[in-house]
């Protein structure tokens, strides 16, 4: 009987039970419960936003009727939001090129400019579009002007970053070639590196463009110039019924752009 | 004397669209640009140097502002958190029913679209239109919207990974007799959590930055504080607020970078294998390129 049984393996060990993840959680929800109190965080309340669900139909019943009437005010305001959005993407993508290669470990002359450049991207993409319009109307001036500038150094930083790594993760081969043939620094970039990342810098400058338009119909609501600003002359007198028509053509404006650019992008890659 | 029969030259492959493309590009700059109305671009350089100065160099930084600035900043970590969850929560299911392979193709294209719609407005005209109606003016308003726009880039992103998943486990499932939900929880769950939860904490760190803007319309966060320093010319304290909101948000970045790596790749993982992941900003955008195994 016994002899024709299998022999089955022993069982294996139970995997040893990991602390992190008991730690994490209790962690997790410690610091939900924190972020959640009245006291220490925001003091969010379900029920009572439930409650006041009743106000906020009143004042959305006031957008169910927009006053298009309004729409051709809206027009050179819209205008300007595209100008700003296409003047600093292609500025900032073009200043970020060789910002990049600056901030690559394969490309960077010296340790010293690498890790410059990388800190320095990494301290521009820490402070949000919003408040770059904030400091720059605050510099220049409520207009276009300040809106163009956040934007551009927005666009560079986020270019910078992603072209930046991309650098990093080319295939060697190239370069060592063009070394071979007596390429100086230049032309091994030229030659062998920007080849490589072509692409990737043409679908980074698309999605870059996307954040643009995303952030230029916001920024205004500092006094940066575009529909923004608009926006925010109606909010603040309550003209909801305005409102209302800016949103929604804001919403087609960006959906639009958003389904260009992924078209744009898959016929690219 | 034998000549070697040399191949013909290759065709030299057509310019036609990149040439059209950098066209495109090159009108429209250069159209916007001679349009746009930017005044004041003659003093730029020395409207610059001023605000640093004024910034940086006229008075030494107003260092006892650093505890209010750091109160605002904690609230501003407060709203992104909060918005997080809300956002984490409500997109989980939804990112089930957006895939098609979970779903069928008509409701994950129902489920997508609404999604994409969602995504379409900044957090900042959510809380202008949606929520600072229902909430009021502050940081609850603020969280909220932070928390729908969420739902809108974590559900589509969920359902991309449940799209791109191993079919073998929900065979192995519904081979055992599992019923719907148990096939989901035992066959699809365990395989997308690691990156699931990963996108959270991007989001996390993007959302951190999105809080940090909110109070200019008065929904919570330190971007209030920066606007009345600047308004009224508070330059020694709006250099403590922006010091901090870089410090603040730098230090989110690390230690959320660091636990995203621990949950993808584990303790003591090389942390190479995870190179898309190191790019949050497409994560948004293409990540189509991106949510693939």
């Amino acid at each position: 009987m016994s002899a024709t049984a299998a022999a089955s393996p022993a069982r294996p060990p139970r995997p040893r039970r990991s602390v992190t993840v008991p730690i994490g959680i209790l962690a997790f929800i410690a610091i939900t419960w924190a972020a959640l109190s009245a006291e220490i965080g925001i003091g969010l309340d379900v029920l009572e936003i439930l409650s006041d669900l009743g106000n906020g139909a009143r004042i959305w019943a006031e957008f169910l009727e927009p006053n298009w009437a309004f729409l051709p005010q809206t027009a050179r305001p819209m205008l300007e939001t595209v100008q700003m959005a296409i003047v600093a993407s292609v500025l900032g993508c073009s200043l970020a090129l060789p910002v990049s290669f600056l901030a690559s470990r394969v490309t960077s002359p010296n340790v010293v400019s690498f890790v410059a450049n990388r800190g320095i991207l990494s301290v521009v993409r820490a402070i949000p579009d919003l408040l770059y319009a904030l400091v720059f109307v605050a510099a220049v001036g409520i207009g276009a002007l300040a809106g163009v500038l956040a934007l551009l150094l927005f666009s560079i930083g986020v270019t910078a970053k992603l072209l930046s790594e991309t650098v990093d993760g080319v295939d060697a081969g190239p370069i060592e070639s063009a070394r071979a043939s007596g390429g100086g620094r230049l032309q091994i970039v030229r030659w062998s590196v920007l080849p490589q990342v072509l692409p990737n810098y043409v679908a980074y400058s698309l999605y870059v463009f996307e954040l643009n338009v995303r952030a230029s119909t916001v920024i205004g609501l500092v006094g940066a110039g575009g529909i923004g600003r608009l926006l925010n002359t109606e909010r603040v007198y309550f003209r909801y019924e305005n409102v209302s028509v800016i949103v929604i053509e804001l919403f087609l404006f960006v959906f639009l752009i958003e389904l260009g650019s992924i078209w744009l992008r898959r016929r690219l890659v | 004397m034998t000549a070697i029969a040399v191949p013909a030259r290759p065709e030299r492959p057509s310019n036609a669209k990149r040439n059209l493309g950098i066209a495109a590009v090159a009108v429209a700059f250069g159209t916007a640009l001679l349009t746009i109305d930017m005044d004041g671009i003659e003093e730029l350089p020395y409207a610059i140097g001023r605000l640093f100065y004024r910034i940086f160099l006229e008075r030494p930084p107003d260092w006892t502002y650093l505890g209010t600035a750091g109160e605002f900043m904690l609230e501003s970590i407060w709203i992104a958190w909060v918005g997080t969850i809300i956002g984490a929560t409500i997109s989980l299911p939804i990112g089930f029913f957006g895939a098609k392979n979970v779903s069928s193709g008509l409701v994950s294209n129902i489920v997508r679209q609404v999604l994409n719609a969602i995504r379409a407005f900044p957090e900042l005209i959510l809380v202008i239109v949606v929520f600072i109606p229902i909430a009021g003016l502050g940081a609850v308003a603020g969280a909220l919207a932070v928390g729908l726009h969420s739902v809108g880039t974590l559900g589509k992103l969920t359902a991309e990974v449940v799209e791109s998943i191993d079919a073998g486990p929900v065979e192995a499932a519904r081979a055992a007799g599992g019923r719907p939900l148990q096939i989901q929880r035992w066959g699809v769950l365990p395989q997308v959590l690691p990156e699931v939860v990963a996108f959270w904490l991007y989001r996390f760190e993007i959302n951190i930055r999105a809080a940090a803007i909110l109070g200019v319309v008065g929904a919570g966060g330190i971007g209030f504080l920066l606007q009345e320093t600047l308004n009224y010319r508070r330059y020694d304290k709006a250099s403590v607020v922006i010091l901090v909101v870089i410090v603040g948000t730098i230090a989110v970045d690390i230690v959320s970078g660091w636990v995203r790596r621990r949950i993808i790749e584990g303790a003591g993982a090389r942390r190479t294998t995870a190179d898309e992941l190191e790019q949050p900003e497409l994560i948004e955008g293409a990540s189509e390129q991106i949510a693939r195994p």
